[in-house]
């Protein structure tokens, strides 16, 4: 049975904690605080590996997109001290940072996406150790950050393999 | 004997994956068997023939083939869970078992040719499979290069798995 990718990466997604504290947007920017956005890629055909046995490596890519409310408070009180302030945006983006720490977590426990019994699985990792900072929406009140991450799903499609291993 | 035709459609391509080659051995007294190229990107068969040309007076070239020498390399052979040959050759590997290198039948599958339940293929026993290294960058590779016998009986197979039947029709 064929499965839908995108349905097992959602699935896959909401079993981070992380992701569970925010609404969950699939291909649709809504752009208020505290929200996440999946958005999907499209990879070219180039990116795909056959092999001879008639397996080809396909690679599925996501973006993670999240906003998060800023505020302008300095981190420290006044300049020359070395008080530090807590700091919301400090904090989002750490938030934020936990979702790829989650990711990584995954890989080495080897706990992928279910794509289906035609597809084996190979990695799954962000493209970036930390999240990118995608610029400042000022036109909202409160001024919205947007953070991204890239997340690639790289597994081996045996659907047209001439032999499955049993 | 008549040769049989290829079961494409005119002008229709082969893909890769119908040229078939497996790995049998013995573990114990059980017979094992693996396709190789999982994971392989491109592998060929090379036959590294002996060819000897002369010229008479007149111009006229006469070439000799005086022997072939084929040969299969697979790298990457990467080590995967599951894969039985990946652990045989391991196993051999870490013995330094250098005469047990040389106990495999190897298959090649023309599935290209022939019908359902009848392809097309030649077996050569008594082959070796060589461990070339072992080491990589992010996963462990093992390329290996299949030396083909050429103690060929030719015949076909009826399906590709595991359990397939070899019928024999010829010795060469």
């Amino acid at each position: 049975m064929s499965i839908d990718k995108n349905n097992a990466f959602i699935d896959y997604l909401l079993k981070c904690p992380q992701m569970l504290n925010s609404p969950l947007y699939f291909n649709f920017i809504n752009a208020k605080d505290n929200t996440n956005q999946i958005v999907t890629n499209s990879d070219d055909r180039s990116m795909s590996s056959p092999y001879v046995d008639g397996s080809v490596k396909r690679r599925y890519t996501y973006t993670i997109i999240t906003f998060k409310s800023i505020t302008d408070i300095p981190l420290a009180k006044a300049v020359g001290t070395d008080t530090r302030l807590p700091n919301e945006n400090v904090e989002d983006l750490a938030s934020f940072q936990a979702i790829i720490d989650w990711i990584a977590e995954q890989a080495d426990k080897h706990e992928y996406p279910d794509f289906g019994e035609n597809c084996q699985m190979d990695d799954i990792y962000t493209t970036t150790d930390a999240p990118r900072f995608d610029g400042i929406n000022t036109d909202v009140s409160p001024s919205m950050a947007m953070y991204s991450i890239d997340i690639v799903i790289d597994y081996i499609d045996i659907s047209k393999a001439i032999w499955k291993q049993s | 004997m008549a040769v049989n035709q290829i079961n494409l459609k005119t002008g229709q391509r082969a893909e890769r994956k119908l040229l078939v080659t497996i790995a049998e051995w013995m573990e114990g007294t059980s017979t094992v068997r693996e396709i190789l190229g999982t994971r392989t990107p491109d592998s060929s068969i090379e036959y590294n023939a002996d060819i000897e040309t002369s010229t008479d007076i007149r111009g006229n070239n006469y070439t000799d083939i005086n022997r072939t020498q084929p040969q299969q390399e697979f790298d990457p052979y990467l080590i995967l869970g599951g894969s039985k040959l990946g652990a045989f050759l391991n196993d051999l590997r870490r013995r330094n078992a250098v005469s047990e290198f040389n106990q495999f039948t190897m298959y090649i599958v023309t599935m290209f040719i022939g019908t359902t339940g009848q392809y097309e293929a030649e077996r050569h026993t008594d082959c070796t499979i060589a461990v070339t290294s072992i080491g990589g960058d992010s996963n462990v590779n093992m390329p290996i290069t299949v030396y083909f016998s050429n103690k060929i009986t030719t015949g076909t197979v009826d399906k590709i798995a595991e359990d397939f039947a070899f019928s024999a029709d010829v010795t060469v």
